[in-house]
């Protein structure tokens, strides 16, 4: 029981950093922006969350600096490719090189140091009792809480639930006619690619407050990447994505408890769990849910910078 | 009487040149301006790199040894791209090659030409092993080639660090980090230049005629101009695309056997030095052109040995990296830019 518990736990933590990724992704991909520059956006919000905190020793500054670190730098990737209309592609990658090496230069000074402050512990009362996953679900800290159940609710609200969230669906799904119907598509997509930016750098917060914490070179690890996969596994929904989310979790806890456990695997083989996950994730589907699929397709204009003059 | 932008679909070549050195020289001179806030002389770094990569005999054969392995991963990206397809995985497919060719270089004994031919390709077929389950998937599936071929890049990394540490590695010198030399070698015709640099500048034109003058070459440009009316003129577009990924995933994996055979001689984590990441860049530099992957195989191979004269300067292998980001970022705006025209609107009509 100790040992589910145990898996579970890890489980929740880690898929958080996973969770929030991916949230901003598909804010971003809802409007129809492919933003590749996840990995790089984590590594700026891992990095500048342990600066702050060394400054201002309280977790909540270097998480809400981390998110304006993301804001600024997703809206120079909107700009890039809202405004400028670049190739969106190119433009993330760019932003995954430019990111991970600003990061790694300025985390020198503070890399394998242990954050100054961190994320505590938030027990719920009498929920954190139940057997197996009490302490699992309801002892974790307070992002943990925000990320699998506040942020996925206000999104999908938003999305599926007012006026506005459907003309931010009909931006990313055609862009030309949401046009003619006089909603700001250049607006919209130049805000919610830059809040999913955000996220993208609170999930990197995350890491190095909550999860790791302390800042070093190649923390962030590929899992930048695993978020843009996992909106995909996700149907470009909000509680799906924290759903695949803390499967992914379940994977990497399973890698940690094998290392603890000397299981007879070696550890490389371990760590390559999440990834060949993510792979079978976005192929097995196809083949299992067919019917399913059709309502998870991506939205339509993504990828596809949108001209009005060439409509 | 307000100025417009007018953007126009097609771009002259000296156009997008123009905008392309542009946008490459803002990057350059705003990455001077932060180097300068850091503390460095800008001027005085800039005349060091081209004064030791460019004057001296050795600054030549290390560029021609960082040029040599960004002709292939950018040409595997390349081919991909005319099919509409991303290759972000060129660094797995580096590494397979790679690995299978130290396999045999310490399993295997045989004559040396033999076996160098036997390692080309063996890392060929490496490479291609590991695009094929993406490929199979964007065959079959329409699965997404971006991210299957990405997150192979770090199984690929996982997989060499486990061999070069562990089974394969080097107990007789004692390292732990890398695998025993490789005892077969490409032959060196210009200092440390190995002749892995001639087949690697061959293979973009060998692309680019194959292109041209074949039924093959013709079929893939219809097919990645325009599936749909390819498929209706009774090119088998499946089978395009399946062969195209399997040959960008062979061309990355001979590059990585040329680094073994030719540069490196063994097995290590850090081996494939992000070509793969970077043939993308190179790819972009060429705009789907097989010959204009030569000049930006070249022109990145100059950033690189920039890097590497930088660290001996005291920046660190992360700035440079920053750098390039900063360099495609700007590119990539530079691209759109070249479609934009000035237009003054007639006194008449204003």
């Amino acid at each position: 029981m100790d040992i589910i518990t145990g898996i579970l736990a890890t489980a929740v933590l880690a898929g958080g950093v996973l969770a929030l990724a991916a949230l901003g992704e598909v804010l971003a991909e809802r409007v129809g922006v492919f933003n590749l520059g996840v990995e790089g956006l984590m590594a700026l919000g891992g990095v500048t969350g342990i600066i702050a905190v060394t400054i201002i020793p309280n977790p909540f500054f270097g998480f809400a600096m981390a998110l304006v670190v993301g804001l600024v730098f997703g809206a120079i990737f909107a700009l890039a490719t809202v405004t400028f209309r670049a190739n969106q592609v190119l433009c993330g990658l760019a932003l995954t090189m430019l990111g991970s090496g600003l990061a790694v230069t300025i985390g020198k000074p503070y890399s394998g140091m242990p954050a100054k402050a961190q994320f505590d512990k938030v027990i719920v009362p009498y929920l954190s009792d139940l057997p197996i996953l009490g302490r699992a679900f309801f002892s974790q800290n307070i992002l943990v809480y925000l990320i699998y159940l506040i942020v996925p609710a206000v999104i999908a609200f938003v999305l599926f639930h007012t006026r506005h969230g459907m003309n931010v669906r009909a931006v990313g799904e055609n862009p030309a006619a949401a046009d003619s119907a006089g909603i700001a598509v250049r607006r919209i997509r130049f805000l919610y690619v830059t809040i999913g930016a955000a996220l993208g750098a609170g999930a990197g917060a995350y890491l190095t407050l909550a999860f790791v914490p302390s800042w070093s070179d190649g923390v962030v690890a590929g899992r930048g990447w695993i978020a843009v996969a996992l909106v995909i596994f996700a149907g470009y929904r909000p509680f799906g994505a924290v759903f695949g989310a803390l499967l992914f979790g379940v994977i990497t806890a399973l890698g940690f408890v094998g290392q603890a456990r000397n299981w007879p695997i070696a550890p490389p083989f371990l760590s390559m769990l999440p990834y060949l996950g993510t792979i079978a994730a976005m192929i097995l589907p196809v083949f299992v849910w067919k019917r399913l699929r059709l309502s998870f397709t991506a939205p339509a204009g993504l990828g596809i910078p949108y001209f009005r003059d060439e409509r | 009487m307000a100025i417009r932008f007018v953007r126009s679909p097609i771009v002259s070549p000296s156009r997008a040149l123009a905008a392309r050195v542009a946008g490459f020289v803002l990057a350059l001179g705003l990455g001077a301006v932060v180097l300068g806030i850091a503390g460095f002389d800008p001027l005085h770094l800039g005349t060091q790199i081209i004064v030791k990569s460019l004057g001296s005999r050795f600054g030549l054969e290390d560029l021609g040894l960082l040029f040599t392995p960004l002709l292939l991963t950018g040409l595997a990206v390349t081919v991909m791209a005319r099919m509409g397809l991303w290759n972000i995985g060129a660094d797995g497919q580096f590494y397979l090659g790679a690995l299978v060719t130290t396999a045999i270089g310490l399993f295997i004994k045989g004559p040396e030409p033999f076996m160098l031919v036997l390692c080309f390709f063996a890392g060929a077929a490496g490479g291609a092993l590991w695009i094929l389950v993406p490929t199979l998937a964007k065959a079959y599936a329409k699965v997404d080639e971006i991210i299957t071929t990405l997150l192979l890049n770090f199984v690929a990394l996982l997989l060499v660090y486990y061999v070069a540490t562990g089974p394969w590695r080097d107990r007789v010198s004692g390292t732990t980090a890398s695998t025993g030399r490789v005892p077969y070698k490409m032959p060196d015709f210009f200092g440390s230049l190995h002749w892995g640099f001639v087949i690697a500048l061959a293979a973009p034109i060998l692309f680019a005629l194959a292109l041209r003058y074949t039924k093959w070459g013709y079929e893939v440009r219809l097919s990645g101009a325009n599936p749909d009316a390819a498929h209706y003129a009774g090119i088998p577009v499946r089978r395009r695309l399946i062969t195209i990924m399997l040959l960008s995933g062979a061309i990355a994996g001979i590059a990585g056997m040329l680094e073994v055979t030719g540069t490196v001689h063994r097995l290590q984590g850090g081996i494939s030095n992000n070509y793969g990441y970077l043939g993308v860049m190179v790819a972009v530099l060429a705009r789907g052109s097989a010959i204009g992957v030569i000049a930006g195989a070249f022109l990145m191979a100059l950033i690189l040995n920039a890097g590497i004269i930088l660290q001996t300067q005291g920046l660190t292998t992360s700035a440079v990296l920053a750098l390039t980001g900063l360099i495609m970022l700007f590119t990539a705006i530079a691209d759109q830019f070249a479609h934009y025209r000035l237009v003054r609107p007639q006194a008449a009509t204003g």
